[in-house]
């Protein structure tokens, strides 16, 4: 991906595992990454955003080479990891009539992480965000009893080649409504470490999700799940806790 | 030459039927029981206690010491031969001459009881007392008193019977939590302008600041020299640090850049011969 800054054209970097000989440079948006070899044994590691802010670090190897693997994550971590679940406010709302489903698309944002390759595993180096101003949290519910939540606000997405490079994936929903009224949706609160990423180039596409509305005794409820995608796009790596849960519950408003 | 010694030793009698051998003896299974329950906390807090929730893992802690202190001590009785049901018969009138001189400690250890079982604040938890002016981390729920932490990094001992009976005030039971300042601003100000350029500062430079529920503002009052707005922001619970020392600064940043006058008190002086 190209653009233009400062009258200077700058090639962002794609996802995707790079070997490590000497000296490595990634670009993305808001942010440098540098790899430089200081010896036979250590590479040093460099990042600078654009507020100025500098990350440093030294890795020493065992082996003459070394992999990197740059790839989306999930938007958990800045501007600190407080919570598992994400909440997602639609810029318009969803109205679904009464016994009806539909299917929808959906920009959520990603971070990006920065891993070193092991033969069969992945060691977190480093994670950046490159739009911190959308990286903010939300409380779905009361103060007292309310889940906090990662937060932004989103808008429709055409499908999953609609993706914002480097800043939001595109998600698929799948919305069922089995009551006996329509019914708008507006957000969606759901527990994202149960959704992997996956890549190709600088896209990235995220595990969907499906949303039944029904009702259970009194109480009409929007019950999520999760459901995995089937793509030849490349798995993210991820180095959260892996919180096991089957799906969430939100109440209707 | 040991069998004889031993055979010594069981031959010397101290008092009724107690020899220095069956003395000897209580003395090792104490000792042994003390060494047992030591490497069993040891274990205990190495191997299971970081997987547990904090009370939760002191609790266990606790049972486990003092349970293989109090089988060990049972060891040692029946060793020595002693019958302990002439010592319940005994206890009970010792129990209300003991309860009497020790009342307050009695008063500490069922506080303390009572504070393991009510639960109103766990080991780690940020609280504050203020009847008695101390706020800080809970360290410890300890049988007869409880340690908190103040925020200056002293450590505080309160005897369970004041906790107990003392309002707490959790900073960490809910989700999150508020922070709120108040800034006046001129008469000729515009309010509207002034709210939307703190609330942009806040949105851009307070990543802690949560969206929903959103900023709230609050014009407060027509003040003698300004119009004072009051702000309200949410905060997760652990990032107070983030939101309550900063909103003020960053209040004062947004009017600043804005062009919007924080005044002085002011007061007009007529002299007589005006």
């Amino acid at each position: 991906m190209k653009i233009m800054s400062d009258n200077s054209e700058i090639t962002f970097s794609n996802y995707g595992v790079y070997d490590l000989e000497s000296d490595l440079e990634f670009f993305l948006p808001n942010t440098t990454i540098k790899f430089h070899r200081i010896s036979d044994n250590a590479f040093s590691y460099f990042r600078k955003n654009y507020e100025g802010m500098i990350v440093e670090k030294i890795i020493p190897i065992k082996s003459n080479n070394l992999k990197i693997e740059l790839a989306p994550i999930r938007p958990l971590n800045h501007p600190a990891r407080r919570t598992s679940h994400m909440f997602l406010q639609f810029d318009k709302d969803i109205y679904l009539s009464e016994n009806s489903a539909a299917s929808i698309f959906v920009h959520c944002p990603i971070e990006i992480g920065i891993f070193l390759v092991h033969e069969s595993t992945r060691d977190s180096l480093d994670w950046i965000t490159c739009n911190s101003l959308n990286s903010r949290f939300g409380l779905y519910g009361s103060p007292d009893t309310g889940k906090l939540c990662k937060y932004a606000k989103v808008s429709l997405a055409t499908d999953y080649t609609d993706s914002n490079s480097y800043l939001e994936g595109v998600m698929q929903i799948v919305v069922e409504n089995t009551l006996s009224f329509g019914q708008s949706i507006s957000k969606i609160v759901f527990q994202i470490t149960d959704n992997a990423l996956y890549y190709q180039d600088s896209k990235t596409i995220i595990d969907g999700i499906k949303i039944t509305m029904k009702k259970r005794a009194a109480v009409n409820i929007a019950d999520v799940k999760t459901t995995s995608l089937q793509t030849d796009w490349s798995m993210s790596p991820t180095w959260e806790d892996k919180i096991v849960s089957t799906h969430m519950e939100m109440g209707l408003e | 030459m040991v069998l004889e010694f031993l055979q010594g030793l069981s031959e010397m009698q101290l008092v009724g039927e107690l020899t220095v051998l069956s003395l000897l003896i209580g003395g090792i299974i104490m000792a042994g029981g003390v060494i047992i329950a030591k490497i069993a906390k040891l274990l205990f807090h190495k191997y299971y206690a970081p997987s547990l929730p904090k009370d939760t893992a002191q609790n266990i802690s606790k049972l486990i010491y003092f349970g293989i202190l109090v089988i060990s001590f049972l060891g040692f009785t029946s060793s020595q031969g002693i019958d302990l049901s002439g010592i319940m018969v005994a206890g009970g009138i010792f129990a209300v001459v003991i309860g009497f001189a020790t009342q307050s400690v009695v008063s500490n250890l069922i506080s303390g009881l009572f504070l393991i079982v009510e639960k109103p604040a766990k080991h780690g938890d940020t609280i504050e007392l203020p009847d008695m002016g101390i706020s800080g981390t809970l360290l410890d729920i300890g049988t007869f008193s409880s340690k908190v932490r103040k925020f200056d990094g002293t450590v505080t001992r309160i005897p369970n019977e004041k906790f107990f009976t003392s309002n707490i005030r959790s900073l960490t039971l809910s989700t999150v939590r508020r922070a709120d300042v108040s800034v006046g601003i001129s008469y000729e100000s515009d309010i509207d302008g002034a709210i939307l350029a703190i609330k942009n500062e806040i949105q851009q430079t307070m990543p802690f600041v949560l969206q929903i529920p959103e900023p709230e503002f609050r014009v407060e009052e027509l003040g003698d020299s300004s119009v004072n707005i009051h702000v309200f922001v949410w905060h997760p619970r652990d990032d107070w640090s983030q939101a309550q020392p900063i909103l003020l600064t960053t209040v004062k940043r947004a009017l600043d850049k804005s062009g919007i006058e924080i005044p002085f008190p002011q007061r007009v002086i007529w002299t007589g011969k005006d």
